[in-house]
């Protein structure tokens, strides 16, 4: 079962590469060097001094921070993915765009040299996607070791995935503004409030309750195990029983489970083409997705999911990184995976030390600070929110 | 585009291993790839640190993430959906909060790549390898990456042997035994019988 499923992994990876490698056209993105010859040359805004200090990508008189300064950020990320959890992902994007100045500085070439412009906007998700993205993978391969793979589940997420992680890179590289960018992220930034408000609401704390209880119950009835034969053992795996264009089903443990491919289909073309367009890797998204949405066992989901995040995440890396040659500031993302790291033990020693209730809240007051700060500056030109 | 102090330091070290054999193709294969396996080694070991560092925190989110799961398996067993449908709930919270730990976690064994590349960017930015039949070419990144996981598949075969990770191996595999969970579908499911076995 193990080597069939690498097997899988790694003739859907190679399909892949394959896929976007025929399909895509050369890139005329724009490399950052042509990029930067088309900006007017000057000290005003929108313009590029070339005697300036290189900051951001080499870019002369492009905002530049001290590097403990990118380590402290990558603390603070790192610490609210181990004690907060999703809402890393958020903050990570919220340093490139607004903390490092990155998206102020990208907007005063809106109209004096909008390659360059776009590039930047390129630049910042594929530095959130290796920042995040790639962490998620990783730690989707360890699950993957814990779960089981459900073939034609894995296989539906994998080509939504594909579909997603290939073609939102291919369509929008290069010509996404840093307006549109900061007010798309915004709405993420809304989506992710409204979940970690619904937790910390007394209608979701009373239903998280309701679940310990029902599961409490359970554990105190004495439980019947599957019958120690071969049969029986054959019977509690995972058999898929019916393989059909509208309707696949497989039994679990004596229990039937069905589902319409068009779904998982559809949820990874969605939840990979949200991880490519804001690059904060909605790898995270596939679990809870299959769990709560197609109400599949959780064990299963784990595992399977991985897959769906290797796929994507190789399909969305490659075409960034090798069709649309999007440059990235590799001395930024070292040190604030540096920093992540350290964020990553603080988080576990720190967070016993505060409600994990009030923790939310507190991120709820700021995912909607930022949320409205970027809506407004992304779709209205300018922020209501102070400092955003 | 000029270099951080800390790449300037280590500049001269790091292309020495660029000019071992004096053919040019051959020396970047090789310096790459004794990039590659460094980072990988260095990465193998802060990710192990860190895991030590926050094991107790791991042990507990994976005990209660475990817990779920086998009450929903076996609330599978038993045929009560509703139970099931709870615990199964309860095993994404907790799965969540595990994955979420480990992707800041996972920061420590990629630093060391990205450190790399960043000095490779330096050096290398202008090498492309045209890839036969297409029109893209292959940058150092991606040269770097292929590497990597060939490092990465060379260095899983002999890093068990060395104390280090065999402390951390012993750790990872005694996780079911110490949280007294079961830790796959194999561990609930009945054993079957081994062809020719007892």
């Amino acid at each position: 079962m193990r080597k069939n499923s690498l097997l899988i992994i790694g003739l859907l990876a190679v399909l892949a590469v394959v896929v976007t490698l025929v399909l895509a056209s050369p890139s005329f993105a724009g490399k950052l060097e042509e990029a930067i010859a088309k900006t007017p040359q000057g000290i005003g805004k929108g313009m590029i001094d070339p005697s300036a200090k290189p900051g951001f990508m080499g870019i002369p008189g492009a905002p530049h921070s001290f590097w403990l300064f990118y380590i402290l950020w990558g603390i603070w990320v790192g610490w609210i993915f181990s004690s907060v959890g999703a809402f890393g992902g958020v903050m990570a994007g919220v340093g490139h765009i607004t903390v490092f100045g990155l998206a102020d500085y990208g907007r005063t070439f809106k109209s004096t040299s909008p390659p360059l412009n776009k590039l930047l906007t390129d630049s910042i998700r594929v530095c959130n996607q290796y920042l995040v993205g790639l962490s998620a993978f990783i730690s989707s391969v360890t699950y993957y070791r814990m779960g089981r793979l459900v073939l034609p589940l894995g296989l539906c997420l994998a080509i939504g995935g594909i579909l997603g992680a290939y073609l939102i890179p291919v369509l929008t590289a290069g010509k996404i503004n840093l307006s549109m960018y900061v007010g798309y992220f915004g709405i993420i930034v809304f989506a992710v409030a409204f979940v970690l408000f619904y937790e910390t609401t007394p209608s979701g704390q009373e239903r998280k309750k309701a679940a310990k209880a029902a599961a409490k119950a359970f554990e105190d009835i004495h439980i019947r195990k599957c019958a120690v034969d071969e049969g029986g053992a054959h019977a509690c795996g995972v058999q898929v029983t019916h393989w059909g264009v509208s309707k696949i089903s497989f039994t679990f443990y004596g229990q039937e489970f069905s589902f319409n491919p068009l779904w998982p289909l559809l949820g990874g073309f969605v939840i990979s083409a949200i991880s490519a367009f804001i690059g904060v890797g909605g790898g995270f998204l596939y679990v809870p997705f299959l769990t709560s949405v197609a109400g599949l066992p959780m064990f299963i989901v784990a595992g399977t999911s991985a897959l769906a995040v290797l796929v994507s995440m190789i399909t969305s890396i490659f075409t960034f990184m090798f069709i649309k040659s999007v440059p990235v500031d590799f001395v930024m993302i070292f040190t604030e995976l540096i920093g992540i790291a350290i964020g990553s033990v603080l988080g576990p020693l720190t967070s016993k030390y505060i409600p994990e209730v009030w923790l939310k809240r507190l991120f709820v007051v700021l995912a909607v600070y930022v949320g409205i700060g970027y809506l407004t500056k992304g779709f209205l030109g300018y922020s209501v929110m102070p400092g955003m | 585009m000029e270099m951080h102090p800390v790449f300037l330091f280590l500049d001269p070290y790091l292309i020495w291993l660029y000019r071992l054999s004096g053919q040019t193709l051959a020396d970047f294969l090789i310096g790459t790839w004794a990039l590659a396996f460094m980072a990988l080694i260095i990465g193998e070991i802060t990710i192990s640190l860190a895991f030590l560092m926050v094991k107790k925190r791991i042990d507990q989110t994976t005990a209660e993430a475990a817990k779920y799961q086998r009450l929903s398996m076996e609330a599978l067993v038993e045929g009560d959906k509703l139970a099931y449908k709870a615990a199964n709930k309860l095993a994404n919270d907790a799965f969540g909060k595990s994955f979420f730990m480990q992707i800041a976690l996972s920061a420590a064994f990629l630093w060391p790549a990205f450190f790399a590349l960043a000095w490779m960017s330096h050096r290398f930015n202008d090498i492309e390898f045209p890839l036969p039949y297409t029109h893209h070419s292959l940058g150092f990144i991606g040269v770097f990456i292929l590497l990597f996981v060939a490092a990465y598949f060379l260095f899983k075969g002999i890093k068990y042997r060395l104390p280090h990770f065999r402390r951390i191996k012993q750790i990872l595999d005694g996780y079911p035994d110490r949280t007294g969970e079961r830790n796959s579908f194999a561990d609930l499911a009945p054993e079957r019988k081994k062809p020719g076995g007892t």
